[in-house]
């Protein structure tokens, strides 16, 4: 088996385990914990695909806030500090620097005034 | 949120939004078929998969580009405020750009192999220990996955079930996906190119990528007022404070608080709007609120609550007089704690 194809297969039952994970929540945790979402199911279609993408994090605040309550969970008053600062310094390197690297190693240079040519016309 | 969930919140201004990014998508892809060939002297005889595939794919770099430029342009200039606004729907329409690019690909590089299409793209190219001829499709595909979760997570639901900390976290992905996507362009097609416009559009769309949010985090900095550390922490001299506005003070712990003179009175509350941790300093007293400028999300100056019906609630602080200055407690409060607000006239 190729890792390609080993890949595939692991991303394929990490959907399959989201699916279950998504049809539990949206049918029966989602109201339980949040009470903006009792009776209101139109938006939950919207929802499945990220329940597929990040299941273990649903599962984790899922189970914490049948525990203690969601608010209880959820601190909405203690914000990133300097997160963006330090992100950006490393980006503000990194990009400039991935580009200079792809233009270095580069095997054709940029020839404003060259024209394409086509090698075997009778190929179209 | 205490209101209902709906699929999408739409109102005028938002729909107004959505049609103008789906109306410049849809005139930049045309533009790009029609003309692409004139330029690019590689793709005169191409299928018309490959124009397809490289109008999508440069559209959704020049979105993202556009995306990441608005944060740090509303931090500077408060006109690009609006932008800022509905930016969550421009994102995911970016995504259904983005995918439409891989789809294109998919279905033109990988449509006649022995292997199925998505296997035969991860192992077509696995030189991953040297720079010349890197698997850049690996790049696009980690950072249309990134697209994915952002995309995905878009809904309020989803910002009250993680909190704005964790949400933020998640979505800071978008910048790493950024990077990707330069190193998926630089390391792919730019190999190629011969005309050097898309090369120079593609650095100077990074460049004033990094150059703006540089130059906000300068601008963070010379407005942030440091002050020492202690139980109080000095804000600024009475007269400093323009009514309807605030001062923004860090603390010793890092926390940010603004300070509101609304009249002539001053309350403090946290400086992180309780929806997405959005400036509220930034923001303005409309109705007696502070109104974040991200979103409109309102809170009372006395303690921190938002008006009936909506719950959300920030941190307040208490604020004290001694001669002409003003100092704030260090000590934050729980959320929606009242704190009677400081008349300017009294002194201690």
């Amino acid at each position: 088996m190729s890792t390609g194809a080993l890949l595939i297969g692991l991303a394929e039952i990490w959907l399959y385990i989201g699916a279950i994970v998504a049809v539990a929540f949206l049918m029966f945790g989602i109201g339980r914990i949040d009470e903006d979402a009792r009776g209101s199911y139109t938006f939950r279609p919207l929802l499945v695909a990220g329940v597929l993408l990040i299941w273990p994090i649903v599962l984790w605040r899922w189970i914490s806030a049948e525990l203690i309550g969601l608010d209880a969970v959820v601190s909405r008053d203690k914000p990133l500090r300097d997160a963006h600062r330090r992100v950006w310094i490393v980006l503000a390197v990194l990009i400039p620097l991935i580009f200079i690297v792809s233009l270095a190693v580069r095997q054709i240079t940029p020839e404003p005034g060259r024209t394409a040519v086509q090698i075997n016309p009778t190929a179209e | 949120m205490s209101v209902k969930y709906t699929p999408v919140q739409w109102n005028r201004s938002k729909v107004f939004y959505d049609v103008v990014v789906l109306a410049l998508v849809f005139t930049y892809v045309l533009t790009f078929v029609r003309l692409a060939p004139m330029f690019t002297g590689d793709v005169k005889s191409a299928d018309g998969a490959i124009v397809g595939a490289r109008a999508f794919g440069t559209c959704a770099f020049l979105m993202l580009t556009v995306i990441l430029c608005i944060g740090p342009l509303a931090r500077l200039d408060t006109r690009f405020l609006p932008l800022l606004y509905n930016r969550r729907h421009f994102g995911v329409i970016t995504f259904f750009v983005a995918l439409t690019h891989i789809m294109f690909v998919i279905n033109w590089y990988f449509n006649f192999s022995p292997t199925p299409r998505f296997e035969a793209l991860l192992t077509s190219n696995t030189s991953y220990f040297q720079l010349l001829g890197f698997p850049f499709e690996t790049l696009g595909l980690l950072a249309l996955f990134a697209l994915a979760v952002l995309a995905t997570t878009s809904h309020d639901f989803w910002l009250r079930f993680l909190g704005p900390r964790l949400w933020k976290t998640l979505h800071y992905a978008i910048y790493f996906s950024y990077a990707l996507i330069v190193g998926h362009i630089a390391f792919g097609s730019l190999q190629s190119q011969i005309n050097p416009t898309f090369t120079i559009v593609t650095a100077g769309s990074a460049l004033l990528v990094c150059g703006l949010h540089l130059a906000a985090l300068n601008r963070e900095r010379q407005s942030d007022h440091r002050a020492g550390g202690g139980d109080w922490t000095h804000v600024a001299s009475v007269d400093e404070f323009a009514n309807g506005l605030a001062r923004i003070v860090r603390l010793a712990n890092g926390d940010r608080v603004a300070v509101f003179r609304h009249e002539n009175r001053l309350s403090a509350i946290s400086n992180a709007c309780a929806h997405q941790n959005g400036p509220l300093g930034e923001g303005r007293i409309i109705d007696g609120c502070v109104t974040c400028p991200w979103h409109g999300f309102q809170f009372r100056l006395a303690d921190g609550c938002s008006p009936s019906p909506f719950t959300e609630k920030v941190p307040t602080y208490a604020l004290k007089r001694v001669g002409d200055v003003i100092f704030v407690s260090s000590k934050k409060n729980p959320p929606g704690t009242y704190v009677e607000p400081l008349n300017m006239a009294a002194k201690e």
